[in-house]
């Protein structure tokens, strides 16, 4: 059984830009597996991968959580078994959650030894996904929240949507008067309500598990997760962190942000200017010259940097579908749901970083330590340091290096995600909450220009954009 | 002649309004002919001469309200929908024109619609589920799925517009959204069965062999 999921997980590619690939590669093993014609029906299709899917990641999942308490006795063992068993038919009935069961099956097929940190963080960065709405279902809501339907409110509302979002769906259409384009964002009905609810029952039934002592924070980080996802649902957040955005750049900066029609937006319905453009795998088919690529690299740096230290926002997923690339050459960033707001103590310590970043040894330990959140014995661990140290100077370099960066070099990632793995494999996770989204942004922004095979100058960027000078 | 049926139209339309009131305001098992006629201005045994029941007289209000759902379904149309977005415009567009009866729509159905009691029980309640199915296979036959719709299609499709109406008229989520969800999923249920009962029967067959 074990050889056949492996198989299975293997032959599923994913491709966080192409919405369709994973499900047409599903379908086809799925034929191939039960060697009978599938139900077309596009709802029980739907239900079918979706616990087929769930079946899969929580093979790898039952497995990999008995690892941790293979050490407890037998009583102990029996009544993790029974929270295990229940917190598993949750989630295989959660089918919002399929594209992050999926990943999560993906991520333990290839790392079974990861730890409780990690599986939090798949958690944390789950798309949630909703049914698709037929146009009919989408005037209601529309009503329900603005009082009139989208053709009383716009012209040429688009009746299909051009994207699937997180929780919903975005259509097109246009403002009444200036005809100006808009991307019109629908949360899909009670879905927040109902994630939310799915969360707490979760929680309940994993944390009374009794695992080693890496468990311990497991309770802090669903905590961090239900946060992100209470703002992540609310709209009306999105908007806040949009306008923030938007402020950050001149016009002539090439960045460009939506602007929000606050009078037809609201928690569940999220109005705000379209972006003409294409996400990153189809600029690349246009060939674009090296000069061009940099220059979208310098932006894409830019708009990290100018955000994170200008206006204290972190947009913690750099994913490729939120960036486009617009035809005259600007770079559109989208999908302020996940943004994290600094605190004080957040800034405080990432100026010490900063600092460290060209600080004596001594100066470098420390902001290492207190990035680890060690204890002082941790602190003294050789290896632990060493890892910390190689992830913080792979992140750093960059920055360091005088003139354009090669981004594109083929060890530079690799490096980066080799660090990475070895951290968690010999469990060095414990660190502050905010590493979390740091990394995500890190690893995501780098990941970008490494595919965009970039030359930047990161370093002028970076003396020009931070707050410690 | 012509003064008549209009004056007749107009007891019946005031009749209709103190009934709708009384409902709403007092309940309908709370309110009986009597009050209704009281409201209306007119002799108690007069009102027997428009309804025989109060009930049927509830029932009248909502095949109206029905009625004028289907004006709004067949206006909102675009013609392109597929089979389980048209049966969703179809039932939203109906409930839409019962929100004003939400409160008490629970009684009525319960007494004229119920599948418990017999077909001759409610004139008007049987008159307005054979429209409804009506429609019903007219919808399906235009999607192709058939043009004679088996009992068994027409039965699933009943307990689940029955159900429907019975959550939404106690639904206490935001503008009843849990509805949306539920008629949603429901109808997607449905649309499957209709039109994938065969397939399945088949592929499960071949999986045998």
């Amino acid at each position: 059984m074990t050889v056949n999921i492996n198989e299975l997980i293997k032959a599923i590619p994913w491709d966080d830009e192409a919405d369709e690939a994973p499900q047409q590669a599903l379908d086809q093993l799925l034929r191939k597996l039960a060697h009978k014609s599938l139900p077309t029906g596009a709802l029980n299709r739907f239900w079918v991968l979706g616990t087929l899917q769930a079946k899969i990641a929580a093979a790898y999942f039952v497995h990999w959580i008995r690892s941790w308490f293979a050490g407890l006795d037998e009583k102990e063992r029996r009544l993790n078994e029974t929270h295990l068993k229940a917190a598993l038919k949750l989630l295989g009935g959660m089918s919002y959650m399929r594209g992050a069961v999926m990943k999560l099956g993906q991520v333990l097929a290839n790392y079974p030894d990861v730890v409780p940190e990690q599986f939090a963080e798949i958690l944390g960065r789950l798309h949630f996904e909703a049914p698709p709405m037929h146009f009919s279902l989408l005037r209601e809501l529309f009503r329900n929240e603005l009082g009139s339907t989208p053709d009383e409110v716009f012209d040429d509302f688009e009746t299909e949507a051009f994207a699937a979002a997180s929780l919903g769906q975005v259509h097109r259409a246009r403002l009444k008067g200036t005809g100006r384009r808009v991307a019109v964002k629908i949360q899909y009905p009670n879905i927040a309500r109902t994630i939310r609810d799915d969360f707490r029952n979760m929680q309940a039934l994993v944390l009374p598990m009794r695992m080693s002592s890496d468990w311990d924070n497991l309770r802090e980080q669903f905590e961090g997760i239900r946060q992100m996802l209470d703002l992540e649902v609310d709209y009306e957040n999105e908007a806040r962190n949009m306008e923030i955005a938007l402020n950050a750049f001149e016009e002539h900066e090439e960045v460009v942000i939506p602007r929000v029609y606050r009078e037809f937006s609201t928690r569940r319905v999220l109005t705000m200017d379209y972006i003409d453009g294409v996400h990153l795998r189809h600029y690349l088919a246009t060939n674009p010259s090296q000069e061009e690529r940099d220059r979208y690299g310098h932006l894409i740096i830019l708009s990290s940097f100018r955000l994170s230290y200008g206006k204290d926002l972190l947009h913690a997923d750099p994913h490729p579908g939120n960036y486009f690339f617009m035809p005259d050459g600007r770079l559109g960033l989208i999908d302020f749901g996940s943004c994290c707001l600094y605190s004080k103590d957040d800034i405080d310590y990432m100026s010490e970083c900063e600092r460290a970043i060209e600080g004596s040894e001594e100066a470098i330990n420390k902001s290492l330590a207190r990035a680890g959140d060690l204890t002082p014995r941790q602190a003294a661990e050789k290896e632990r340091l060493r890892l910390f140290r190689e992830w913080a100077e792979w992140v750093w370099e960059p920055m360091r290096c005088e003139g354009p960066f090669d981004f594109g070099a083929p060890d530079y990632f690799q490096k980066g995600i080799q660090i990475y793995g070895d951290l968690l494999r010999r469990r060095f996770v414990r660190s502050l909450p905010l590493n979390v989204w740091l990394a995500k942004c890190f690893v995501g922004v780098r990941a970008l220009l490494a595919r965009l095979d970039a030359h930047v100058d990161m370093r002028t960027i970076w003396k020009q954009e931070t707050y410690v000078k | 002649m012509r003064v008549t049926r209009q004056t007749k139209e107009k007891t019946r339309q005031r009749i209709l309004k103190a009934a709708f009131d009384l409902f709403v305001g007092r309940g309908f098992y709370e309110t009986t002919t009597r009050d209704i006629a009281a409201k209306a201005r007119i002799a108690t045994g007069t009102l027997f001469n428009y309804f025989p029941t109060k009930e049927a007289l509830a029932m009248e209000i909502i095949a109206e309200a029905l009625e004028s759902g289907r004006d709004d379904y067949a206006k909102l149309r675009r013609g392109e929908e597929s089979l389980a977005e048209d049966l969703f415009l179809f039932i939203i567009t109906g409930l839409r024109k019962l929100e004003p009866h939400r409160t008490y729509l629970a009684s009525v159905v319960e007494t004229a619609l119920s599948p418990f009691t017999s077909s001759n029980n409610n004139r008007v309640g049987e008159q307005v589920r054979v429209d409804h199915l009506e429609q019903i296979a007219s919808l399906l036959a235009a999607h192709q799925v058939t043009d004679q719709p088996s009992f068994v299609v027409i039965h699933i499709y009943w307990a689940l517009y029955l159900g429907i109406l019975a959550f939404w008229s106690t639904d206490d989520s935001p503008n009843q959204e849990d509805t949306l969800v539920l008629l949603d999923h429901a109808l997607g249920l449905f649309v499957a069965s209709a039109t994938n009962s065969r397939s399945r029967l088949e592929a499960s067959h071949d999986g045998q062999h």
